[in-house]
C-alpha cells in the first residue's frame, strides 16, 4: 500500500498549494482596495471599509474598489483557464482567448457600438463625468459580446465541417480575427476624433469599469465554467496523449473540443465585453502552472485559476499605483509582464517539453 | 472475436483506396502480426479497427456486433491501443496508467480503479516508478507505461502500432515477452504490426501479409516462404535453419 501513501502525500502537497494561493489571493484582493488614484490614506480606506468614513470615501471603496478588485478576480480567472483549455483542446501551447478571434470580435462590436451608433455609454476608468452620458450602460458590452459571441459561433461552426481538427480551429480562428481587424480599422478609419479616442480608450483594458452586476455576470459564467472543465479533468489529460489515443481510451474528441472551446470563448467574451481587451493573461498563467506542477487538469485547472486571479490583481495595483493619478490601462500591464515571460519559454532550454 | 469483413478506406472522398477489400479473423488470446511495406495500408487497418478512422464500406465485428454500433467507451472497454509514437502530458506514472481507466470511470477515479492500477503496476514491475513524471522516462520505460496504460483499459484486444520501433534489442525482447505473456495469461487478443520478420516469426501466431491494401496471405509460420516475401517485399531472401528454427537471411546480392 506504498502507493496510496505516495498519493496521499501528493494530494496534500497540492491541496497544500492551493490553499496557499487561494489565501494570497485573498491577502492581494484586500490590499489592493488600499490601491487607487484618489489619494485616500490607509486610514481613510480602513474606515471606508467599515463604513465609518466620509460619504465620498465609502462611494469610492465600495462602489468603485470592491467591484473592481472582484472583477480583477474573476476575469484573472476565467481568462487564464480559458488559455489552459484552449492550450489542451488544441494541442497548440500558443492558444489562447484571442485565438479564436474573440477579442479582435468584441472590440470590433464596441468600435461599432461607440463609433457608428455614438456609443450607449462609455465608463473609462475613473472618468466618473462620462455617467451622465449614456442611456443604456450595457449597449457597448452587449454588441461586444454579441459579435464575440457571433463569430466564436460562426469558427466553431465552420470547424465542424473538417471534424475539429486543431490546425483548422487556430488558422481559422486566426483569419476570422484579422477580418474583425480589419473592419475595426476601416470603421475607425471614418470615425470623428472623439469617437476614435473613445474606442481606442475601451480598447485598453480597464477593471475600473466592472460594477456589482457586470461582477456578478461574469463570475455566474465562469464559475458554471470552471466546474465544467474540473469535471472533464480526466478526459483533457487522455487527450495529452493525444487525438488518436485519446479516442481509443473512449474520449469523444470532436464534442469534447467544441464544448470546451464553446465554454471558453464565452468566458473570454463576457470579460472582454465588460473590461475590454486584457492581453497574455490566458498564455502566462497556464504556462507557468504547467511548469511548475504539471499538466494534470485536477491540479492546473484551479491553480491556473487562481494565478490568473493574482496576476491581473497585481497588475491592477501596480498599474494604479504607478499612473500617478491616473490609472494606466492594466491591459498593458499584463501585456508588458507577459511579452518578457513569452520569450524565456521560447529560449528556454526545454522548449522541446510540450507545455 | 475479432473478424474484419471486406473493409475499404480511401482518406479523401476522390482519393485512392488505401484498403481495398480486407478481410482478417482473430480469435482469443491468439497473436496476430500484420506485415507488409511501408505505406501497405497497416497504420490505416489499425485505426479503422480503433475506430479513429471509419471503413468506407465493409464491417468490422468484435465478438459478433458491429463496432459501429458500440460508443467510444464501449470500444475502449474491449480494444486497447498503444500507438507508435507514444506521448503523455507532464503527468506522473500512476496517473497516465489510470488514464486507461477514464472509460470505466468518467469523472472520478474511485477505489477500484486505484488498485487495479496498482495490480498492473506491480505485475509489470512499475511500482518503482510510480510518481516519476513519465515525460523523464527513456523511451523504453515509457512505451512499457503505455501498455501499462492498455492493460487498465481491461481490454480483450490489444493493437500494438510498431511496438519496438524505436526501442534496443533488450527491451524489444522485453516488450515482446510482456505481451506474450498477456496474451497467454490473460488470454488478450493481440495484433501488431511488426518489421523484423525474425521476430515477427517469434512473436505471432498467426500472419497477415498486406499489400497494395489486401491481405495476399494469412497462416501460421509456415507462410514465411521465399517465394511469399519476394511478393510482398519485392526483396529475395533465404529461409536458413539455424538450431532447428527457421531464420531468414537476405540474399548476397541482396546486401549492401
Amino acid at each position: 500500500m506504498e502507493t496510496a501513501a505516495l498519493l496521499k502525500k501528493k494530494k496534500r502537497k497540492n491541496n497544500t498549494v492551493i490553499a496557499v494561493m487561494t489565501l494570497a489571493v485573498l491577502v492581494l484582493a484586500f490590499a489592493c482596495l488600499f490601491a487607487g488614484s484618489s489619494r485616500m490614506s490607509f486610514r481613510d480606506c480602513l474606515e471606508a471599509l467599515l463604513g465609518t468614513g466620509t460619504a465620498a470615501n465609502v462611494r469610492i471603496l465600495w462602489n468603485i474598489r470592491v467591484p473592481r478588485v472582484l472583477a480583477a478576480v474573476i476575469a484573472g480567472a476565467g481568462l487564464a483557464v480559458s488559455g489552459l483549455m484552449m492550450q489542451t483542446v488544441l494541442n497548440n501551447p500558443m492558444a489562447s482567448p484571442s485565438t479564436l478571434g474573440v477579442s479582435n470580435a468584441a472590440v470590433f462590436g464596441a468600435n461599432l457600438s461607440i463609433i457608428a451608433f455614438a456609443g450607449g455609454f462609455l465608463s473609462t476608468g475613473n472618468n466618473l463625468s462620462n455617467l451622465t452620458v449614456g442611456a443604456n450602460p450595457y449597449a457597448t458590452s452587449a454588441m461586444a459580446f454579441l459579435f464575440a459571441a457571433l463569430s466564436t459561433l460562426l469558427i466553431l461552426g465552420l470547424c465542424t465541417v473538417r471534424s475539429f481538427s486543431p490546425n483548422v480551429v487556430v488558422l481559422s480562428g486566426m483569419a476570422i480575427g484579422a477580418v474583425w481587424t480589419a473592419a475595426t480599422t476601416i470603421l475607425q478609419f471614418y470615425a470623428t476624433d472623439v469617437g476614435i479616442s473613445a474606442a481606442v480608450v475601451w480598447n485598453f483594458g480597464d477593471l475600473g469599469r466592472a460594477t456589482y452586476r457586470t461582477d456578478a455576470i461574469m463570475a455566474g459564467i465562469t464559475g458554471v465554467g470552471i466546474a465544467f472543465f474540473l469535471l472533464l479533468s480526466w478526459r483533457l489529460n487522455a487527450l495529452l496523449s493525444g487525438e488518436a489515443a485519446a479516442k481509443t481510451m473512449g474520449v469523444r474528441v470532436e464534442w469534447l473540443r467544441f464544448l470546451v472551446m464553446l465554454i471558453a470563448s464565452l468566458i473570454t467574451a463576457v470579460c472582454v465585453s465588460f473590461l475590454g481587451v486584457i492581453g497574455f493573461v490566458g498564455i502566462i498563467c497556464p504556462h507557468a502552472t504547467k511548469r511548475l506542477l504539471g499538466q494534470d487538469h485536477r491540479v492546473s485547472i484551479p491553480v491556473t485559476a487562481l494565478s490568473g486571479s493574482i496576476l491581473l490583481l497585481a497588475a491592477d495595483t501596480f498599474a494604479r499605483s504607478m499612473g500617478g493619478g491616473s490609472a494606466l490601462p492594466v491591459g498593458a500591464i499584463t501585456s508588458l509582464l507577459g511579452a518578457p515571460f513569452f520569450l524565456s519559454i521560447i529560449f528556454s532550454r526545454k522548449e522541446n517539453r510540450r507545455c | 472475436m475479432l473478424s474484419v469483413e471486406n473493409v475499404t478506406f480511401r482518406y479523401r472522398r476522390q482519393g485512392p483506396d488505401v484498403l481495398r477489400g480486407v478481410n482478417l479473423e482473430l480469435k482469443p488470446g491468439e497473436i496476430g502480426i500484420l506485415l507488409g511495406r511501408n505505406g501497405s495500408g497497416k497504420t490505416t487497418l489499425f485505426q479503422n479497427i480503433l475506430g479513429i478512422l471509419n471503413p468506407r464500406s465493409g464491417t468490422i465485428r468484435f465478438e459478433g456486433e458491429d463496432l459501429r454500433s458500440l460508443s467510444r467507451a464501449q470500444r475502449a472497454r474491449r480494444i486497447a491501443y498503444v500507438p507508435q509514437d507514444i506521448r503523455f502530458g507532464a503527468l506522473s506514472v500512476f496517473d497516465s496508467v489510470l488514464m486507461g481507466r477514464v472509460a470505466y470511470f468518467g469523472m472520478k477515479a474511485g477505489q477500484a480503479d486505484y488498485l487495479a492500477v496498482e495490480k498492473i503496476l506491480r505485475d509489470m514491475g512499475l511500482e518503482d516508478f510510480a510518481q516519476r513524471n513519465v515525460e523523464e522516462l527513456s523511451g523504453g520505460e515509457r512505451q512499457k507505461i503505455a501498455v501499462a496504460r492498455a492493460m487498465a483499459q481491461e481490454p480483450k484486444l490489444m493493437v500494438f502500432d510498431e511496438p519496438t520501433g524505436n526501442l534496443d534489442i533488450a527491451n524489444e525482447q522485453q516488450i515482446i515477452r510482456e505481451a506474450k505473456r498477456l496474451a497467454r495469461e490473460k488470454h488478450i487478443a493481440i495484433l501488431s504490426s511488426l518489421h523484423d520478420l525474425n521476430r515477427a516469426m517469434e512473436f505471432g501466431d498467426r500472419f497477415f501479409f498486406l499489400k497494395d491494401g489486401v491481405v495476399k496471405y494469412t497462416g501460421g509460420r509456415e507462410c514465411f516462404r521465399e517465394d511469399v516475401l519476394r511478393d510482398i517485399f519485392d526483396i529475395d531472401v533465404k529461409i536458413a535453419q539455424v538450431d532447428g528454427q527457421p531464420v531468414i537471411l537476405q540474399k548476397q546480392e541482396e546486401r549492401i
